[in-house]
């Protein structure tokens, strides 16, 4: 009966805009916004629109997590271990208490605990220290005294594969994964220093190889990436008798809200979690972390403000990274290039931890009938690992869009022409034939086939990235009495501009222009908002706030409409008026109308409700939608025979979000993403010293990352992919941008010099040993 | 404005032994000219620029992330040259300006480049970018009419993990036309 | 860092005077020994600021040459050399009209050292006596040879940037870019002590390596201050090239660098070479074998490229660092030819 529907059927724009646009129904909630138009057709959404918060950040006005002061505030320090496996036998704190300097100690190892006796990776926290200033607390880690029994450890991911090597973990310590499946699927056998194999199939693998006409297989390997953080990680705990207030530079404030209650027995109206400038996370500060544990539990014993900040080597040492891979993948493919068969086999290490699978690119990316995959975690006496940029996905695509290129060559088939046959995807394709205009890959030569020492190559990669979304994600829309708006939420900006796109949305309803939207955010104060990780931040918020500001506005209509004596239903909010919509002439500024209002200010808060499409999986408060999000990339490389030295000129770049909600702040997110990935592919590397168990790089100088003398021109086109799932039918970017580089890069480098570089990074003495130029040594 | 060097003198250990005159290591006095204002503070003479900058005297737009001149965030000027603040010593800045990011911008106007960072989004997460607009600022002091290749140039010494190069780029390029206009 | 005094000197004489050791007999000092009284000579400060942060080096006192006049600078001098200031930081010498004029090369490879914020600071005094950057040396942790251990702990481990030459027992490189150009040109240094005595040392010959003693890069003696570099005058028609390679175009050490300098007859055959490779080796190494390949020949791709394999005589690679010798014979072959081609 139409009394009792909840929805009302809509039509909105759908496919991709240079292809060709056509219409979906959806089913949408009665009180949601009508659907939103193509970008062509809208004022302030799909523009690129400055950041609101740019001005404070180009004049250092941006307070950070670093910045943060509080009176009568304590420093923290932590002591680490410097050995990568070890029994604390004794941990001697009497000296440090007697510190005049120092307000609070706490034991981190506890010799007298059999489980929490154990370090298992240099930099392992130990104990740490309050004190009244940074170098009090630096000179208190002299005094602590701690009596360490050497274990034997292990810190190369092959050698903890051998039966006889030294246990990083017992059965009780070994991290267990989760319900989720992240970082690594719940109940997985521990066999040594291995847990897994999270196994994964379809079809009959053995009977596709059987049935193909070529069969590929190759070892591939990528490297540890540190997340490196322009500011460290760093908190600022103030526990008061009423409750804890947390500043921290995080990448989920709700979260750590949630975990400081549940960690400190708290009540949530009890934890306050905000960050205002925020410098980057890349997956490493999506959680608390012990030492925010550990700053907040001194915070609690001194009775004063808690600053901890990590320095750059404890960054590099143990604030995460992007696991390290090994992985073999075999491809079997009929002579037209159809895929019969891939399996998989692969072992990583997040140190530590767990988390180190390659993903679920050659699971997904290509139609294959019949799929095995295994994958394993392998722990070793390392920091632990941790998302990092498209964890899992990025080390898949290295060997997937490598292994398929090689197909490619096997079969006499141009790579995007095999991958226009095994691609479901019609988004790739249109990205793919994009970008092959625009790098210009009818010039692609035959590998090795540029006569200097100086090779040139073009190459091709694609990625694969689920649309994330969280669903517990709020925000609350505001309109004052004098016509001012407001929007609120927990969410962060972790430097993407969301708190702008949020201003846009907003913006777009009133009729107003985004400067005049004010950004209250980054305040678990206000809405839970969503994470800013797993690229979910804009397609969870946005829609969130375009119903929040709709309904808002329908409540400022009622009383124009009054004013206009028309019915709340003709009106519209356009150009900062709100105008009868089909006699523009009656109208009146959006300040006369807010002035009528009967309070001070009206609000709405509306939560991020199901696409409209329905979900493909629900996991507690997150969701997956139905359509993933791609992205290809190609890659122009110069390759010096004689040095070794590869350097990457150009890069395109074709994405895809569903609706580009601010072009240049997206391309903006698209330059990180492949500025990341040259930087992964070409030089990166966490070094272990393997007699020591030490990283011999945490810093960077000696851990190297790419600069503007190795950034290629990269161009970066958008696709405007309309599905009808949302409020805003925007979905995220970040991640994908970055998976697809490296291989791309790889298939260029191949391209250049005709041999193959399956291990991460691809330094000098990588492609002069590829390339048989080093003597074998005397 | 008292000159440092000077106040260095006053205070040491008389030079009597016929060395040099010597002081800390507990806290001594400074005059350090910051964006134009002459600002007495106490620092041992460990104390980096970087921190006195931060911690003293608030100004706290000055970055630090690596901490040993790798990545550059920390860049301010010395009598117009740009130098990590990290690896200086506040003892030793003496009679030299310091200008830091809070004094690029003159009566609430953005210099040029902060405009053009705002207009190009060269800035992400922007803990590097007033670091890397110290720079680019200082760049277009010497060179009016800087090339692409000149910005990398000034850049690379920077180290930004959003991977803001190519718009900084732009921005500079950009400015560098705005200042001519 | 921990603390320590300042002093300020005003001379030459009262700096060396007031300075109790060098960096390198600090840091190979065991532990604790001398603390007091160590004070240490800072000049720009920027290793030194490194090597304090890192605990490797715990003076009483810093000794600032800042204020000294006459350190910075570049004169003519009457016999046609130049005289640099120890004290002139490496941006005025890159930008430096008399420098760039008489020896371009000197002041592009300075132009590429570091970053623009190093230079402005960094002097070339102390850019010579930098320490090396080897990792090992860098950390705390690793009590090594270099400062006073028992063990190398480059040779089995990670060495993948360390020596190709000359690395039996550390193997570490020298890190100075300047010293590769300057001991191709025949450099040399003036060091003064706090008597007013002063000495000049052919750079070549300053610099020390491990057999002579491992735990120091130069023979800067306590109390002493190096106080210039002296560019001999360069005969007319001297070819000189200088190529680099790093991982990075950005702020990064070179994996190799090298140097050359040659003159040729008028028959153009070459009279004398110097080729000296960077990063190769404990101090700049002088490739002997590759120079007298240049000698009494013509240089062509041929002459050169001999050259370039010669430049390898007598390398011993590590487990991880083989890759630097098709680099270095690929570097010796284009900085020859990029030196021909020089008028």
């Amino acid at each position: 009966m139409a009394a009792d529907k909840t929805t009302r059927s809509e039509t909105f724009p759908s496919g991709i805009a240079s292809v060709g646009l056509g219409e979906v129904e959806r089913e949408v909630p009665l009180d949601d916004p009508p659907p939103l138009p193509p970008n062509a057709g809208l004022a302030v959404i799909g523009k690129s629109v400055p950041r609101q918060n740019g001005r404070a950040k180009v004049t250092g006005a941006t307070r950070f997590t670093v910045d943060v002061t509080l009176p009568g505030m304590l420093h923290g320090r932590i002591l680490r271990s410097s050995l990568p496996h070890a029994r604390v036998r004794a941990l001697d704190l009497s000296a440090v208490a007697r510190h005049p300097g120092i307000r609070a100690v706490l034991p981190v190892a506890r010799p007298e605990d059999p489980v929490a006796a154990l370090v298992r990776y240099i930099g392992a926290p130990v104990a740490a220290v309050a004190a009244v200033s940074q170098s009090a607390a630096e000179e208190a880690m002299r005094l602590i005294h701690v009596d360490y029994e050497r274990l034997p450890f292990v810190a190369d991911m092959d050698k903890a594969r051998e039966p006889a090597a030294p246990l990083v973990h017992d059965a009780a310590s070994a991290p267990q994964g989760s319900a989720s499946g992240f970082p690594a699927p719940r109940g997985l056998p521990l066999n040594g220093n291995v847990r897994g194999p999270a196994s994964d199939s379809r079809g009959d693998a053995a009977k596709g190889f059987a049935e193909a006409d070529i069969v590929v297989e190759g070892e591939y390997r990528t490297q540890v990436q540190m997340h490196c953080c322009s500011e460290p990680h760093a908190i600022v705990a103030d526990w008061r008798a009423d409750g804890v207030t947390v500043y921290m530079s995080t990448q989920f404030t709700a979260g750590v809200r949630h975990e400081l209650a549940e960690t400190f027995g708290l009540k949530l109206s009890r934890v306050r979690v905000i960050v205002d400038g925020m410098g980057g996370g890349f997956g490493s500060k999506s959680t608390l972390g012990a030492y925010g544990r550990i700053a907040v539990a001194l915070s609690r014993q001194a009775q004063a403000p808690v600053r901890l900040v990590l320095d750059r080597e404890e960054e590099q040492m143990d604030s995460g990274n992007r696991p390290g891979t090994w992985q073999r993948l075999r491809i079997g493919a009929r002579r037209d290039g159809s895929l019969t068969a891939i399996s998989l086999l692969s072992y990583g290490t997040a140190g530590v931890a767990l988390g180190a699978g390659v993903g679920n690119m050659a699971q997904a990316l290509y139609a294959c009938p019949n799929f095995t995959g295994a994958q394993h975690d392998v722990f070793i006496n390392a920091g632990p690992g941790c998302a990092m940029r498209a964890p899992g996905n990025v080390p898949g695509a290295w060997g997937l869009e490598q292994a398929i290129d090689e197909l490619a060559e096997r079969l006499a088939i141009d790579p995007l022409v095999l991958r226009d046959r095994i691609d479901p995807s019609a988004v790739r394709r249109e990205e793919r034939r994009i970008g092959a205009e625009r790098i210009g890959w009818q010039k692609r030569h035959a590998p090795g086939a540029d006569p200097g020492p100086v090779k040139r190559g073009l190459g091709v990669a694609q990625s694969l990235w689920a649309a994330n979304v969280q669903t517990n994600s709020a925000c609350e829309v505001r309109v004052m009495r004098d016509g001012s708006v407001e929007v609120l939420s927990s969410v962060q900006d972790i430097g993407t501009g969301i708190g702008t796109v949020m201003a846009q949305t907003v913006a777009e309803v009133l009729g107003l222009r985004p400067e005049d939207i004010a950004l209250r955010i980054g305040d678990t104060e206000y809405p839970a908002g969503s994470p800013s990780y797993g690229s979910r931040t804009t397609a969870s918020i946005t829609p969130a706030a375009r119903v929040a500001a709709w309904r808002v506005l329908q409540s400022l209509l009622r009383e124009a409409a009054l004013a206009l004596n028309a019915a709340p239903g003709d009106l519209i909010a356009r150009d900062g008026r709100i105008l009868v919509r089909d006699e523009p002439g009656r109208s009146m500024g959006f300040g006369e109308a807010a002035a009528r209002l009967r309070t001070d200010r009206i609000s709405a808060v509306a939560a991020r409700g199901d696409d409209y499409g329905g979900f493909r999986r629900r996991m507690e408060d997150a969701a997956l939608a139905q359509q993933d999000l791609g992205g290809v990339q190609f890659a122009e490389a110069a390759v010096d025979t004689e040095t070794g030295i590869v350097r990457v000129e150009r890069v395109v770049a074709v994405q895809d979000c569903g609706r580009p909600m601010n072009p240049l702040q997206i391309e903006s997110q698209v330059h990180g993403g492949v500025v990341m990935g040259l930087s992964y592919a070409l030089f990166e590397e966490r070094i272990l010293d393997q007699h020591t168990g030490r990283m011999v790089n945490p810093n960077l100088e000696q851990y190297k990352l790419a600069g503007a003398g190795e950034t290629p021109a990269i161009e970066v086109v958008l696709l405007e992919n309309y599905q009808g799932q949302s409020a805003t039918d925007a979905y995220g970017m970040a991640e994908p941008a970055t998976i697809s580089t490296a291989p791309a890069i790889a298939n260029a480098v191949y391209n250049a010099i005709g041999v193959r570089l399956r291990s991460l990074p691809m330094t000098p003495a990588a492609i002069l040993a590829a390339l048989g130029k080093i003597p074998a040594r005397s | 404005m008292v000159e440092a060097a000077s106040v260095l003198v006053g205070q040491g250990e008389a030079a009597e032994s016929g060395g040099p005159a010597v002081v800390g290591p507990d806290p001594v006095q400074i005059t350090l000219t910051v964006n134009g204002v002459a600002r007495t503070i106490e620092v041992e003479p460990r104390m980096t620029l970087a921190e006195a900058l931060r911690g003293l005297l608030g100004l706290t737009g000055t970055k630090i992330s690596c901490g040993r001149g790798a990545c550059s965030a920390c860049t301010v000027w010395l009598d117009g040259a740009t130098v990590c603040s990290c690896m200086m010593l506040a003892i030793d800045v003496g009679t030299r300006s310091v200008t830091t990011i809070e004094g690029l911008a003159t009566g609430g106007r953005l210099h040029p480049v902060q405009a053009a960072f705002i207009e190009h989004d060269a800035l992400q997460c922007a803990f590097c970018t007033p670091g890397i607009v110290m720079s680019c600022a200082a760049l277009l002091e010497r060179t009016p009419d800087p090339t692409a290749e000149d910005v990398q140039r000034a850049i690379a010494g920077h180290l930004c993990r959003c991977g803001t190069y190519p718009h900084v780029v732009a921005a500079t390029l950009a400015a560098a036309k705005a200042r001519k206009a | 860092m921990n603390r320590f005094a300042w002093a300020h000197a005003r001379g030459i004489a009262e700096a060396a005077a007031a300075a109790s050791t060098t960096v390198a007999d600090a840091m190979a000092a065991p532990p604790g020994a001398g603390g007091d009284e160590m004070s240490i000579v800072k000049a720009g400060g920027i290793d030194l600021i490194d090597l304090l942060k890192e605990n490797l080096l715990v003076p009483a006192k810093l000794v600032s040459l800042k204020d000294i006049p006459g350190l910075d600078g570049v004169v003519e001098e009457q016999g046609g050399g130049l005289r640099i200031g120890a004290m002139t930081t490496l941006a005025t010498l890159a930008d430096h009209s008399v420098l760039r004029r008489r020896c371009p090369v000197l002041a592009d490879a300075l132009r590429g050292s570091a970053s623009a914020q190093i230079r402005n600071v960094a002097t070339l005094g102390g850019n010579l006596l930098q320490r090396p950057r080897c990792w090992y040396f860098r950390a705390a942790d690793y009590r090594c040879l270099r400062k006073g251990g028992g063990h190398c702990f480059a040779l089995s481990g990670e060495n993948q940037y360390h020596a190709i030459f000359d690395n039996g027992q550390c193997a570490i490189v020298h890190p100075s870019t300047a010293a590769t150009v300057l001991v191709a040109l025949g450099a040399a240094v003036e060091l003064a002590n706090a008597e007013g005595a002063q000495r000049q040392v052919l750079l070549e010959d300053f610099f020390v390596p491990p057999h002579r003693d491992v735990q120091r890069e130069n023979d800067l003696k306590p109390h002493e201050i190096l106080t210039a570099i002296l560019l001999p005058q360069l005969p007319e028609g001297l070819r000189m090239a200088h190529v680099k390679q790093g991982e990075r175009d950005s702020f990064d050490w070179p994996l190799a660098d090298v140097a050359v300098a040659f003159d040729l007859d008028p028959e153009g055959s070459c009279k004398r070479a110097a080729i000296i490779l960077g990063a190769a080796a404990p101090v700049p190494h002088r490739a002997r074998t590759a120079e007298a390949a240049l000698r009494g020949r013509r240089i062509d791709e041929d002459t050169a490229r001999q050259a370039g394999r010669a430049a390898l005589d007598g390398a011993m690679p590590l487990a991880k660092n083989a890759y630097k010798l098709p680099l270095f014979e690929v570097l010796v072959r284009r900085a020859i030819l990029a030196a021909a081609a020089r008028q």
